[in-house]
């Protein structure tokens, strides 16, 4: 249904009390489980902390953001969103290729099987995924092997693990459909018609692809990169499996002050990380309209 | 139990309130969530029955519990507390641990921390007749007392040193060699500051004269000059990777990722079986002791169960839980009932086997060993190091 300037009328928009009624369980949902929390952990950031009872209590305190910047905390910060990001990066660029495979040169039948190939890694739990590339990375691993026995090295390549090599590529193994899928639903919103106009019209594949896909699937590739950005930030698996000696993440960084019951501390790095992603999400929203990702559903 | 908040009365009580009722909310949610049984009283359930909250590698099985529920007259369940001692202590001082278990079973050295909190009491060693039957040396671990009183009973002993690879790093003696220079990028340690800072203290000891008083409860000055040595080796490489828990330590070793590592026996044992020629190093500056420790909860003498936990402790040290835990993990009980269980059910257990487990720990404490220690006196700089080395 169209509305008066010639868009989707949003259903969503009209207030009426049976609308009320029906979104409030996910508006429940959304602040008991998304906000309050979140409150309560900002909240609690600026609490103190009593080492000697590890007790935390309502006295107000930056204590814990200060804490941040000792003891080589700043620095877990920019390795790990330097290492998602340097994640990111490479899912994406694997994706958007993938993507175009399954959104714009399959059939509905080998577009389901390709999705389903590429939801694989799901299927298996992330400790167990993380720990089998080290039999596949290691020194006596089958790549190590692989290399030996063709001649390509004399002996093994130390840095494929322990290291941030390792690291980045069982995290973009892992996390690599969360930045196909988007990209493939975004492929969906496209008209065909557009497509075989601008090729009807003398367009190239390239031409077509970057002066007409790339422009309409672009909230699909930072919704995906987005998506792969916060797990990877939050992630701790891939760090300490495959990282080298006493790797660190923020993640791992939270786990340590709360082995010590230092719950504000354990607070004010989580808040620093939800503030600067909730950031993130925003200016890109604001940058590239991701919610045009869902205007096809009507919301 | 009293707490203080140290900054004013009514906050701190506000505050520890609020986060008793939130854990205790919890646990009642959980507990009906999993049994549907919420209006069940805690005192229906069996007055001989305790809830056992210990290091996952003392357990030894339905089949072996049953056995010793026969011995003694008390029905064992047992919950793996994942050995990390700082948040078992955490959950004994401010979560719901004493609500829930009898007795603990974690690495020596918290103790003191946990009676001075009032958190564990003191066994009353004249209800465990068994208790005399311990070696001496066992009975002399320190931190096993406080204030006159023993709150642990040492259940399970050993000593850990260094792991080699034979043909790749030759004869092993010294903990120098896992910050040998020539075997850069080949050595593991423990991610472990329990296991790890006391490694290198007895080696900067012994072999590298640094004035350190006692390699298990390091003063801040001795523990900053044990971990900016350690930094400096990470740093430089030195370390492939710091390992965590028996996979990952098993795995470093069965597919020669490290040549020398510090960890533990039984990895020797399994590397083996899967054909790698790797041995235990007897080092020159001693090994390091640990003893898993039986501990009293206050929770259970709350709800009369004191009686019941010492019948089982004694029963722990009666010989078959010894041969038990022996068969499964290798690790020694300090008595010579093992033997003599084994002896008078050979049909169960081999006493030749049995007997040589005992004497191979005891060669190890027949030399020189410094004891593990899981709550140092400055164990927060410890940890607060530890995130340091981590994060350089």
């Amino acid at each position: 249904m169209l509305d008066e300037s010639g868009g989707h009328e949003n259903v969503g928009a009209r207030w009426r009390p049976t609308t009320f009624l029906l979104a409030l369980p996910s508006l429940a949902v959304l602040v008991g489980l998304g906000f309050i929390p979140l409150a309560l952990m900002a909240t609690w950031s600026f609490w103190s902390f009593d080492p000697d009872t590890y007790w935390i209590k309502p006295a107000w305190s930056l204590a814990s953001y200060a804490a941040l910047l000792e003891d080589g905390r700043a620095t877990v910060f920019l390795r790990t969103a330097g290492l998602a990001a340097l994640t990111t990066a490479v899912s994406t660029l694997l994706a958007v290729p993938a993507a175009t495979v399954v959104g714009l040169m399959s059939g509905p039948r080998r577009a389901a099987l390709l999705l389903a190939l590429f939801t694989i890694p799901f299927f298996t739990s992330g400790l167990v995924r993380a720990f089998a590339w080290r039999l596949v990375l290691g020194r006596h691993g089958v790549v190590n092997n692989a290399l030996v026995s063709l001649g390509i090295v004399q002996t093994p390549v130390e840095w494929l693990l322990f290291s941030d090599f390792a690291v980045v590529l069982g995290m973009v193994a892992a996390y690599l459909p969360f930045a196909i899928i988007p990209i493939v639903l975004a492929f969906a919103r496209i008209e065909h018609s557009v497509i075989r106009a601008s090729l009807d019209l003398g367009a190239g594949f390239w031409t077509m692809f970057s002066t007409i896909v790339l422009p309409l699937v672009m909230p699909g590739i930072v919704a995906g990169f987005l998506f792969v950005f916060v797990v990877a930030v939050g992630t701790s698996m891939e760090v300490q499996l495959l990282g080298g000696a006493g790797a660190s993440s923020i993640s791992i960084m939270i786990n340590d002050v709360l082995r010590v019951v230092n719950f504000p501390l354990a607070f004010a790095i989580a808040t620093v990380v939800v503030t600067l992603l909730i950031v993130l999400i925003t200016v890109a929203n604001r940058a590239l309209r991701l919610s045009r990702l869902f205007e096809s559903l009507g919301i | 139990m009293a707490h203080h908040s140290g900054n004013g009365p009514a906050l701190g009580v506000f505050s520890q309130l609020t986060r008793r009722r939130l854990v205790h909310n919890g646990v009642l949610g959980a507990a009906a969530l999993a049994t549907g049984s919420l209006g069940i009283p805690r005192a229906a359930r069996a007055a001989d029955e305790i809830n056992f909250w210990a290091t996952g590698t003392l357990d030894i099985g339905d089949d072996g519990w049953k056995i010793v529920a026969n011995d003694s007259g008390v029905k064992v369940n047992f919950t793996d507390n994942g050995n990390d001692p700082g948040p078992v202590v955490a959950k004994l001082a401010v979560g719901n641990a004493n609500d829930i278990y009898d007795i603990g079973g974690l690495q020596g050295g918290s103790e003191k921390e946990l009676a001075r909190r009032g958190l564990i009491a003191p066994w009353d060693l004249s209800q465990i007749p068994n208790y005399a039957s311990l070696w001496q040396w066992a009975k002399d671990i320190p931190y096993l007392t406080y204030e006159g009183k023993t709150y642990g009973i040492p259940t399970v002993i050993n000593a850990d040193s260094i792991i080699a690879l034979r043909d790749k790093a030759g004869s092993v003696d010294s903990y120098g060699v896992i910050f040998d220079p020539k075997l850069k990028g080949k050595t593991a340690m423990e991610d472990a500051w329990i296991n790890s800072v006391i490694f290198t203290a007895i080696y900067l000891k012994n072999s590298e004269n640094a004035k350190i008083a006692e390699p298990g409860n390091l003063t801040a000055d001795e523990l900053g000059l044990v971990m900016e040595f350690l930094i400096k080796h990470k740093r430089d490489g030195q370390f492939r990777t710091f390992w965590n828990g028996w996979e990952q330590g098993l795995q470093l070793v069965a597919n020669q990722e490290v040549w020398v590592m510090t960890g533990w026996e039984p990895i020797v044992y399994a590397a083996r079986m899967r054909g790698v020629d790797c041995y235990y190093a007897v080092p020159k500056e001693g090994y390091e002791a640990w003893g898993n420790n039986t501990i009293l909860l206050k929770g259970a003498v709350n709800r009369g169960r004191s009686k019941a936990a010492h019948r089982l402790v004694n029963a722990l040290l009666s010989g078959f839980y010894g041969c038990k835990l022996g068969m499964l993990r290798g690790y020694v009980v300090p008595t010579d009932n093992n033997v003599a269980y084994a002896t008078a059910n050979s049909s169960a257990f081999d006493p030749a086997r049995v007997g040589k487990l005992v004497e191979h720990v005891k060669k190890k404490f027949a030399g020189k060993v410094y004891w593990q220690n899981t709550r140092p006196d400055n164990f927060q700089l410890y940890e607060t190091w530890w995130q340091r080395l981590r994060n350089a």
